[in-house]
């Protein structure tokens, strides 16, 4: 058995599972110490710092963040453990966006918000709005009682593991021969008594819903009312500054002015006909077409002859159809 | 035309003039002339006279010959045959297709000569024989049969004490007949060969006056046929096989067949695929009387009792006619061909029409009557040229001449499709007029088609239940022809398949074998009639079927083996066995259950007692509702199943009352058919117990109660609702089994395995408000608050009632999807999952979608958000759209289909049941693509979906009735269907065709199946995740391989079940399940034989509470479909199946170099040699995947067997 101990540049690491039955099938896991890009922002950084991030490469799709710890204990403390980053970068970007106006320290929300998207909850969603304001406390989302499930991503997918210390990271990718044998946790149920505790755990206890919802309408209603004070009285919103910072002037705000004040701007019926590509020229193209058409005798002459020719251009389209299937032997009936 | 293309070629009329002169006729051609003289006005003098018409393809071919453009306009001719093909024709294309086919089944004109030759050579051996002594017929055939020829001497044979004579003498005269001389033969099917009849007539001098009478005609004429037959074997001069054959296996129409031996000779024709029939014919002066031969003369007077006299023999003198007009068919063909340009090929047309559906000769089943009635084509053509003697006023108008083929062979069709055999007869213009009574052919036919000569009605001895088959035929193939749509393969569809298969053509399919058949009363008169004991059986059968079947059908078919030739030694046809009956079912009254005879106060107690002998003890005196006291007979049916089953319970009735055949010699095939889409035996009987009602029946009464209640709600919920619309499988009749409840006392007497619940989903529709949040995941949360108070309301008004809000699907993370719902059990035992609908949710998605928001101008500068969210929302509007616009659509239209046509729902389901059994439904087809796929065998082209069933239009004779016929259809199509070219399925009927097309999902599909609708023109809602292309080709040759298991019907070897059993030998590895953990099982196909406590070992809580629509195997199946999607293709059956099927992805398992997002479970490649270079490489890890999926699927997993 001399498997290569690593693949262009990453260990291998052999797992073995204890718990199943027979077959003494081996899983591999490929680990390589996580080096941030180069453009990266600061929040990435943030999330999984060089030097004590290691970067794994097909996880087991069954594999929970307390397996991938008690796999890595020998190694050192693990502090987090990041699922499929890269899947989740871009909408973490995307809010960064919509928030962007409301709260002025979205990296650091952003920073929390990472933090939680790892353990795919139903409920989190609200909470990284927690640091908005500080004043008016915003409502708390009662979240719905959940049970300990293991999620099943796709096979083949990325993992991160933050470990306390660097030295942990060189422990961890010492490159060993050894068989590691996979930690299965028993509170997360697998198989048959996983698809029931989901079926239960979707089906939660009517009063909880009840509060759930209702908390969750009461934090909308409090966002939506801080969105309006920003807006301001007469203002009605907020420029909108594009990337290059220029101001983008668009109907919306008061008296058919712009959004944030200042200019005036077309109505409304106006605009959706100039999105719809000028119907306008279209019209006028149209008209002077008409008078054309047919009004010397040449051109009569010329779209009879056309139409003849392509009449002609189909007759001998079908015939050459014809004699491709009649070389297929298309037309023996029998 | 010609004349206006007329032009002096000298010049002296101006082009100008020329001009006007065209411009009074055919615009297309003013034109070109125009144009010829606006373009190049030097070249007028291109056109010549009529006489140069000749020439005039020789400047064409150049022009379009190879390398030059065609930048000329065409010419005149050109344009002529252009403009011809196009309207003469159905499309220029099919006249082209036309012009290809009718080659292919004319004889090769470069393989005559050798026939020539030998027809020579044999005309030479026939004039030359020396003639035989007259002598007793009896003692004649005894010298004969020490020659190894017998005389095929017919009924009532010739006894011993019989005073006259048999003699030969050399033909005064040998024709050539039928279509061989008139150049219109067309080939048979399945490689039978070309007939070329030689009619050799018998001298005058051999026949008496009386020799019409007790078929001595007939015996004279089989002692010279036996005689030829013996002088042709001994000849030198010609080396030919020679056999006896009898049209409709009546022995008095036996002919010679002479086929040549292979021998490279000179004139030896085999080559030319075609055969020498020799037939006995009576010269023109014969001493027979003319009189004698109408069709209610009597001429068989054989009996004890004088009765005889007065019975007419219709067909026995059709028979004996037979042997006097030969000659004057093929005049009148000729003159027919003559008149008619088109006359030959609108024949070939028919013929290959005709042949592809099994009105003659072949190796496969032939309709009853049509296997040698070559002539019956040419007198259809004839009488509807020159057009029908009249009887009454009434009198069929003359087709011009100047018709196309095509036109023709319409025309054909068209009266096929409108005259009504059994009510009218049609005669064929004669020169003298009606030579014997009309009356009396329409009194003693059945089906009455009188040729040209007047004498001869072409159609004796065919049963009308034949011809029935062949308007049906006819009116389907004009339907086509007709249709708006331009289908997919019209030419090939008409002329170029094969349609002999009895599945598609008939609503039941009966096989019976009638060796054992005693007759309850047989008469001698009718064998004597129709020439055989068999053939007198077949017709009795009959003619017994359709009294009994009456309205039911359609049609009412016989079909068997065509007649086959039999060597000289035997003297007599031997019959088929084996008939099959076909039955077209008339729609609305197959499936009555009650045949009413004669009431009780009927006069004439003839009537009733008729009625009795014919039902036996089915027959008894019923009181109706209505007072009535009426002779009736009932078929009592235990389920809604056998209801189909009325017509083939008749003819079983029928056969064994009359015929004395039992069930083994009737065969059908239905039962196996009910047997696959009904739950076993022992939970069906637990269901009979309990008393509770099931069914679609019992499922729609619950949802409209469950709607009352709903509605009853409005006081207590914030937003009335509006509109509640159901979307299940099971509330449009559609779903595989049909639905049953199950409370938590019925779970108690059911085994473990069979405690399946399937819940009903349906739609929600509030009124609408401005109080809904505008944002996607506050609407996802309120649809929580809804939820829950419908649940408290419902649970307090309902008593017994079960609700329970559903937060997720537990794979779905979106939080602007749709994904909560609510689940109700009601106190019955039904289960319904209820979702809202929020048409805001469209617009805010469109938003998130297209990055405009509310203001249409503005381009945002572009983020290239196409990451994650954007995908996020296009998922979620595709989800949307699907669930809560087309659904509900959907399963109205599939709802009206019901109603519509009563075989659509039972086609639906047994086609499911095979999708699902050969693994591919749910997980790779969509339920309610299938739907769509299965009305594409009912609605035609949808141009009478909106009529009224009962308004009284025609029927389409392409709807199937019974399920079989649906099942067929569908595998049928599913056989041939190129995928590629999409199917267009108009489901909704013509007003919504005008209605919005509703969105498109822009969203990218891997299914590769593109069946279309009026709403959803893209073809892709149901079909966007599958089946992809592998599947699709699995699909097709799945179809393929059960299509031609079906045909084994015709050998009578069918076993339904085995269509439905699914080999596994392809897989790569097939994942076992424990069959007591899937809640499912009962409905597995094979699963009977484990219902019945053998897999009833309780689980760790054996009162777990009923959970509605839990299935962990379907779990398993689609988590493991999502997970591996890119390293495996899964297969399961959805009902039940306890086995997965799987297909690695083959690339995969080829080494390749490590990449980060590989996404699959790899194992790195071992080094081959220690100097050698790391590549990196990595193959699939199929050992890990297989233990993950026995990790995954602990306790459900039993075993994994990887196949090699």
């Amino acid at each position: 058995m001399s498997l290569p101990s690593s693949v262009a540049g990453f260990t291998v690491l052999p797992i073995s599972y204890a718990g199943t039955s027979t077959s003494t099938s081996t899983h591999y896991i490929y680990a390589r110490a996580h080096t941030g890009s180069k453009k990266a922002n600061t929040s990435k950084t943030q999330t999984l710092p060089d030097g004590r991030t290691l970067f794994l490469v097909n996880v087991p799709p069954d594999a929970t963040d307390r397996e991938l710890v008690l796999l890595f204990k020998t190694s050192g403390t693990v502090e987090r453990v990041v699922f499929d980053l890269d899947a989740q970068e871009t909408p973490e970007q995307e809010d960064d966006d919509d928030d962007s106006d409301l709260s002025d320290d979205a990296a650091d929300a952003n920073n929390a918000n990472a933090e939680e998207e790892g353990d795919v909850d139903m409920q989190q969603q609200p909470r990284k709005r927690r640091k908005l304001d500080k004043k008016p406390k915003p409502p708390q989302v009662t979240p719905l009682p959940t049970k300990p499930l293991r999620p099943l991503r796709p096979t083949g997918r990325t993992a991160h593991l933050v470990f306390l210390d660097a030295s942990s990271l060189e422990r961890a990718l010492a490159p060993t021969q050894k068989l590691r044998t996979w930690p299965t946790s028993d509170s997360e149920p697998t198989g048959l008594a996983r698809y029931a505790a989901l079926y239960d755990s979707l089906r939660p206890p009517l009063d909880s819903v009840r509060a759930h919802a209702d908390s969750a309408m009461e934090l909308y209603e409090y966002e939506l009312q801080q969105t309006r004070r920003e807006a301001g009285k007469y203002k009605k919103g907020e420029a909108i500054v594009d990337e290059d910072g220029f101001t983008l002037v668009t109907r919306g705000g008061v008296y058919g002015q712009t959004v944030g004040g200042g200019v005036g701007v077309a109505s409304k019926v106006f605009q959706a006909e100039m999105a719809e590509g000028g119907k306008n020229k279209k019209g006028r193209k149209g008209r002077e077409g008409k008078e054309k058409e047919g009004f010397y005798a040449f051109q009569k002459a010329e779209k009879q002859r056309n139409d003849l020719l392509e009449l002609k251009k189909n007759w001998e389209a079908d015939k050459a159809k014809i004699e491709k299937l009649k070389a297929s032997r298309k037309f023996k009936p029998y | 035309m010609a004349l206006n293309l007329k032009r002096k070629r000298d010049g002296d009329v101006t082009p100008r003039k020329t001009r006007k002169l065209s411009e009074d006729d055919l615009d297309a051609v003013s034109d070109v002339e125009e144009d010829e003289s606006e373009v190049d006005a030097g070249e007028d003098d291109e056109w010549g006279g009529i006489e140069m018409a000749q020439n005039m393809t020789a400047p064409v071919a150049e022009s379009t010959g190879p390398g030059t453009k065609p930048k000329l306009p065409p010419s005149g001719e050109e344009l002529r045959v252009i403009k011809d093909a196009s309207s003469l024709f159905k499309s220029s294309t099919f006249k082209l297709q036309v012009d290809a086919l009718l080659p292919t089944v004319r004889p090769k004109a470069a393989r005559i000569p050798p026939l020539d030759r030998f027809l020579q050579t044999l005309h030479g051996v026939l004039t030359n024989l020396p003639s035989v002594a007259p002598q007793h017929p009896l003692e004649a055939a005894r010298k004969l049969i020490k020659k190894g020829v017998s005389v095929p001497f017919c009924l009532p044979q010739p006894l011993e004490d019989t005073n006259w004579k048999v003699a030969f003498e050399k033909p005064s005269d040998i024709t050539m007949v039928g279509s061989w001389p008139n150049k219109i033969s067309v080939k048979a099917k399945d490689g039978c060969k070309f007939g070329i009849d030689l009619a050799v007539e018998m001298p005058s001098d051999l026949f008496q006056e009386k020799d019409y009478l007790n078929g001595r005609f007939f015996h004279k004429r089989a002692f010279y046929l036996a005689t030829l037959a013996e002088a042709i074997q001994n000849s030198k001069s010609l080396n030919v096989e020679l056999t006896y054959q009898s049209a409709s296996n009546d022995p008095r129409l036996t002919k010679l067949v002479l086929e040549p031996r292979n021998d490279e000779t000179h004139d030896d024709f085999t080559k030319l695929n075609a055969r020498v029939c020799i037939v006995p014919v009576l010269p023109a002066n014969s001493r027979i009387p003319l009189q004698r031969l109408s069709p209610s003369h009597s001429n068989i007077r054989i009996s004890a009792d004088g009765d005889f006299a007065s019975i007419p023999t219709p067909l026995y003198n059709s028979a004996l006619l037979m042997a006097l007009i030969p000659r004057a068919h093929l005049l009148s063909a000729f003159t027919l061909n003559e008149h008619t340009p088109s006359f030959g090929d609108a024949l070939t047309l028919l013929r290959v029409w005709a042949n592809q559906r099994g009105y003659g000769e072949g190796s496969r089943l032939c309709v009853r009557g049509f296997d040698s009635l070559g002539s019956f084509w040419t007198v259809l053509l004839g009488l509807l040229v020159f057009g029908e003697e009249s009887v009454n006023k009434a009198k069929r108008k003359p087709l011009g001449r100047g018709l196309s083929s095509y036109q023709l062979f319409r025309a054909a069709l068209d009266f096929l499709s409108r005259h009504d055999f059994e009510k009218t007869a049609a005669f064929h213009k004669a020169n003298q007029g009606h030579r014997f009574p009309p009356e009396e052919y329409e009194a003693h036919h059945e089906a009455v088609l009188v040729d040209s000569s007047s004498t001869l009605n072409v159609l004796a001895g065919v049963p009308i239940g034949s011809l029935q088959l062949l308007r049906t035929d006819a009116r389907k193939t004009l339907e086509e022809l007709n249709a708006t749509s331009v289908a997919n393969d019209l030419f090939s569809n008409v002329f170029l398949q094969d349609k002999r298969d009895l599945l598609t053509r008939f609503d039941t399919v009966i096989r019976v074998d009638i060796s054992s058949a005693q007759p309850r009363s047989s008469s001698l008169h009718s064998t004597l009639d129709t020439g055989s004991p068999a053939n007198a059986l077949i017709s009795s059968i009959t003619a017994l079927l359709r009294e009994g079947l009456g309205n039911r059908v359609n049609a009412l078919a016989i079909l068997h083996s065509s007649p086959s030739t039999r060597p000289l030694s035997q003297a007599l046809p031997t019959s088929p066995n084996v008939l099959y009956i076909g039955l077209i079912h008339d729609p609305q009254n197959a499936l009555r259950l009650v045949d009413h005879g004669p009431a009780a106060e009927e006069s004439d107690p003839s009537i009733a007692e008729h009625f009795r002998e014919f039902w036996g003890d089915k027959a008894e005196l019923r009181r109706f509702k209505d007072g009535r006291i009426i002779e009736s007979v009932v078929w009592d049916i235990k389920s809604a199943d056998e209801r189909s089953r009325v017509p083939a319970m008749i003819v079983r009735h029928v056969l064994q009352r009359h015929f004395n055949l039992d069930a083994t010699a009737v065969q059908s095939w239905q039962s196996g058919f009910d047997q696959v889409t009904k739950l076993p035996e022992a939970v069906s009987r637990v269901y009979m117990g309990s008393g509770v009602a099931v069914g679609f029946k019992g499922a729609m009464v619950a949802f409209d109660s469950l709607v009352k209640a709903l509605k009853a709600l409005n006081e207590q919920l914030p937003l009335s609702l509006a509109v509640v619309s159901p979307i299940s499988e099971q509330l449009r009749y559609a779903s595989v089994f049909s639905p049953v409840p199950l409370s938590e006392s019925l779970a108690q007497s059911l085994p473990q395995n069979a405690r399946y619940l399937p819940s009903m989903e349906m739609i929600l529709q509030f009124e609408k408000s401005a109080k809904w949040p505008d944002e996607l995941r506050a609407i996802q949360k309120i649809k929580l608050a809804f939820f829950e108070r419908i649940a408290m309301a419902l649970m307090s008004s309902v008593k017994g009632l079960k609700a329970r809000v559903v937060v997720g699907d537990g794979v779905t993370t979106s939080k602007i999807q749709d994904v909560s719902r609510l689940d109700i059990v009601t106190p019955e035992g039904w289960a319904f999952s209820a979702r809202i609908w929020h048409d805001r949710e469209a617009t805010l998605l469109d938003r998130l979608i297209t990055g405009k928001g509310a203001l249409p101008h503005i381009n945002f500068p572009s983020q290239k958000k196409k990451g994650k969210a954007n995908q996020e929302a296009v998922d979620a509007k595709e989800v949307y759209l699907r669930r809560f616009i087309h659904a509900p659509r959907h399963h109205r239209a599939i709802t009206a289909l019901n109603h519509r046509f009563s075989a659509y729902s039972p086609t639906v389901r047994l086609v499911k049941r095979w999708l699902a059994s050969h693994w591919v439904l749910h997980g790779h087809i969509s339920e309610e693509v299938v739907e769509i796929l299965c009305a594409s065998a009912f609605v035609g082209d949808g141009s009478d979906l909106h009529l009224e069933p009962d308004s009284g239009f025609i029927e389409r004779s392409g709807v199937p009735g019974s399920k079989e016929r649906g099942f067929a259809s569908v595998v049928q199509f599913l056989k041939d269907w190129k995928w590629e070219e999409g199917l267009f399925v108009p489901l909704y009927g013509p007003e919504s065709a005008a209605g919005d097309p509703l969105p498109a999902s822009n969203n990218s599909r891997s299914g590769v199946w593109k069946i279309s609708t009026e709403v959803d023109r893209e073809g892709n809602v149901w079909t966007v995740h599958g089946p992809d292309a592998m599947v699709a080709n699995r699909v097709r040759a799945l179809a393929k391989a059960t299509w031609d298991y079906l045909q084994n019907m015709e050998e009578g070897e069918l076993d339904v079940k085995a269509i439905f059993i699914h080999p596994t030998d392809d897989y790569d590895f097939v994942v076992r399940l424990d069959p007591s953990a899937l809640p499912r099982y009962a409905q597995n196909i094979d699963s009977s034989l484990a219902i019945g406590g053998r897999y009833m070992n309780p689980r760790e809580d054996p009162d777990e509470s009923l959970r509605p629509e839990f299935d962990p195997a379907r779990s398993l199946y689609d988590d493991l479909q999502r997970i591996y999607t890119n390293t495996f293709k899964i297969f399961c059956d959805p009902f039940g199946g306890d086995r997965f099927g799987v297909v690695w992805d083959p690339s995969l398992r080829q080494p390749r170099p490590f990449r980060v997002l590989g996404g699959f479970s790899s194992t790195p490649v071992k080094k081959q040699k220690e100097t050698e270079k790391d590549k990196g490489l990595v193959v699939l890890n199929e050992a890990g995947i297989l233990c993950e999926i026995e990790r995954l699927g602990a306790g459900l997993v039993r075993e994994l067997t990887v196949q090699v």
